[in-house]
């Protein structure tokens, strides 16, 4: 089914406004507290104009025997892998 | 200078001619002019744009977490741009601003697009207009003077003559035009490496980036930036030889795409120990860009404020194929500091399109009309972008805010200082802002601002190489979507200004206004009767081209068109207007309404 609007002949509309993105009940993941739940990584305040930073230790990279993955002096920084 | 004399319109013998499509992605641009060719000069230009996107009328409704993904798909080269802007815009209604080290990634992502989109424009598809072929066909006098004039700087990038250097932009065959191609792949990957995926970035997000910082991320990024140095140390004094060289064979060339100095940039590459993404702040942290916003006119830089440019920013109709949005809802009345917000501002701005048929004296263009209100004289003034790169130059380097040691702005040039290389000494360049807003000095200033980048890149590794040394790994800020927002987001797309402007109403968006710089360059009349930039600068361009109506390439229109860089310019038809035209048929929508 065509019709004129403004001399031009249009066609049916044939599109639904889109489903929303998110589904209630599925966790987000920019959701506040994702990250403190991650494990490995610790936060170190603020940095500049109100940043946040946090740091990493090689639990973020592997659950098994981290502790023997950190750096051996501890005033290296831990680089973790990703 | 040229001095024209004034011939009535009506006395003379006006050829139309027309090019359409001029440019690339969708091929939407298109130039309609009338030339004098008895006085050598374009009497009238028309620019119009014949596809409509519609993302302000689609957005509404989504989830504001999507507008950067969807965003980055309104422009196939410099997507990312929009992606960045639109995550600047949503960090503000969000109200976080993301940890230091995504913002240097930020910074390091969107360096490598200018290096990488301005090298491909400039050596790739400017110069195809300026090469020994292109030359040979439109201008044969002038290359024969060109085989005959030393290079200055031959010694820097070892080009005898000018017609050496126009030699090394010959498309397919040249040097320099292979040697770019090379170069663009380089510093693609070197873009890849921060935001994952060229165009459209898979790493960017509200609240940071998805980038590993590893130092080998960074040490893989600072080996091609240093190949790529060696190649801009050479392309930056081939491109000063050539350009210096069309001022001294064709008296009056400046005369050509040239327009009154009415340019803006909204400013580019974030500071993170001073921006916090708040708006009340957004003076402050603008002005702690490494690219300094600002508004110039005639010379004079009028405002670096980026509240005041916001503010007056106005989206006028007058040629465009839209209703007017006078009685339809204002989102914002006033900002988040209590200045009252226009109704043809971005915010309060709705879209209501209206096809029609092409006419030249009445609407002939999808693209709206933006305007910046100067409040000192109440003028909508047609900013155009120079093409990205001048208003840059310009705006930086009179504003004198920065200075980090490989880019210094002094107040009347910028300075680049470029490490040593492996080819290459140490090396410094010197951007002095030019007597016009013209052809020649747009294409200038890209080559400028690609070396501004690179220096500025290695800035930002530093930056980024000592938090990673620290273990400050951390890119990602979380975030909440706030039921009600608005936010702003300022930024550069490669070829010029770019805003998102965003409305959040229960928690999904109601009011979403990309505006990047085509519409700004591209814009036609406005209702004030203004036209927009690529009519103004090629409406009494004088024509230098040897060749006569019959085999006219209109050599001198396309290079005050392409100055802009409107996109990469992809095909070019073009037809004569007392030529035989079989059929014309115009069509706003694809064809719906054309009777069969």
């Amino acid at each position: 089914m065509s019709s004129i609007r403004d001399n031009l002949r249009v066609g049916k509309p044939d599109v639904k406004p889109d489903a929303p993105s998110h589904v209630p009940g599925i966790s987000q993941g920019n959701a506040p507290g994702g990250i403190e739940n991650d494990p490995g990584f610790y936060t170190t305040g603020e940095r500049g104009a109100g940043r946040p930073s946090a740091k990493s230790t090689a639990r973020r990279s592997t659950g098994i025997n981290p502790g023997a993955r950190n750096p051996i002096d501890p005033s290296s920084p831990n680089l973790s892998p990703a | 200078m040229t001095i024209r004399e004034e011939v009535p319109v009506q006395s003379r013998n006006l050829v139309e001619m027309s090019w359409d499509p001029i440019t690339r992605i969708v091929g939407n641009l298109g130039i309609y002019t009338k030339i004098d060719f008895d006085n050598n000069e374009v009497v009238e230009c028309k620019s119009t744009s014949s596809i409509f996107r519609g993302y302000s009328v689609f957005m509404k409704g989504k989830d504001p977490r999507d507008a950067h993904f969807i965003t980055s798909r309104i422009c196939g080269i410099c997507g990312d741009n929009h992606a960045t802007c639109s995550v600047y815009a949503q960090n503000m209604a969000y109200g976080i601003a993301m940890p230091p080290l995504a913002e240097w990634i930020y910074n390091l992502g969107e360096a490598a697009e200018y290096m990488f989109d301005h090298c491909i424009f400039q050596d790739n598809l400017v110069f195809v207009d300026f090469c020994e072929q292109l030359v040979g066909e439109t201008n044969p006098r002038l290359l024969e003077r060109a085989k005959d004039t030393p290079a200055p700087n031959a010694d820097v990038h070892g080009y005898k003559t000018i017609a050496d250097i126009m030699r090394a932009f010959n498309p397919f065959t040249g040097e320099k035009y292979k040697e770019s191609l090379a170069m663009s792949r380089l510093t693609r990957e070197m873009f890849c490496l921060m935001e994952g995926r060229h165009v459209h970035p898979s790493t960017l997000y509200p609240g940071g980036t998805g980038t590993v910082p590893t130092p080998q991320v960074f040490t893989d990024y600072m080996v091609r930036l240093m190949r790529f140095l060696d190649f801009v140390k050479t392309i930056v004094p081939m491109n000063d030889d050539l350009f210096d060289f069309f001022y001294e064979a064709l008296p009056g060339y400046e005369e050509v795409g040239r327009r009154r100095v009415l340019l803006g940039c909204w400013g580019s590459f974030q500071d993170p120990d001073v921006c916090d993404y708040r708006y009340q702040t957004m003076d402050e942290w603008g002005k702690a860009m490494f690219v300094t916003p600002g508004v110039v006119v005639d010379g004079e830089l009028v405002t670096t404020n980026l509240v005041d440019i916001n503010l007056g920013i106005r989206i006028l109709l007058g040629s465009s194929y839209y209703e007017d949005w006078e009685n339809e809802e204002m989102f914002v009345t006033h900002d988040p500091l209590g200045n009252p917000v226009d109704r043809r501002h971005p915010w309060n701005q709705t879209t209501i399109p209206k096809p029609q048929k092409r006419d030249l004296e009445g609407k002939y263009s999808w693209v709206m009309s933006p305007r910046w209100f100067d409040r000192r004289t109440g003028d909508h003034l047609a900013l155009d972008t120079g093409g990205g790169a001048l208003a840059r130059l310009w705006a930086t380097a009179l504003a004198g805010l920065v200075d980090i040691g490989y880019v210094k702005a002094t107040g009347s040039s910028v300075e680049i200082n470029l490490p040593k290389t492996a080819a290459m000494p140490e090396t410094s360049f010197e951007w002095k802002i030019p007597e016009w807003s013209n052809a020649i000095e747009r294409n200038r200033a890209r080559i400028y601002f690609i070396a501004y980048s690179a220096a500025a890149a290695f800035h930002f590794l530093e930056k980024a190489m000592e938090l990673v040394r620290a273990g400050e790994t951390k890119t990602f800020q979380e975030f909440e979507v706030p039921d009600e927002a608005i936010g702003c987001g300022f930024h550069e797309a490669v070829r010029g200004v770019l805003s998102h402007h965003l409305v959040i109403r229960d928690g999904k968006i109601a009011n979403y206004h990309p505006y990047p710089p085509t519409p700004w360059n591209g814009s036609p009349t406005d209702s004030l009767g203004t036209p927009g930039p690529y009519e103004d600068a090629v409406m009494g361009s004088p024509i230098f081209e040897e060749n006569g109506p019959d085999d006219f390439k209109g050599i001198d229109i396309m290079r005050a068109v392409r100055s802009f860089d409107p996109c990469l310019p992809c095909g070019v038809h073009m037809y004569l207007g007392n030529g035989k035209v079989l059929e014309q048929r115009h069509s706003p929508t694809l064809g719906l309404g054309v009777e069969h």
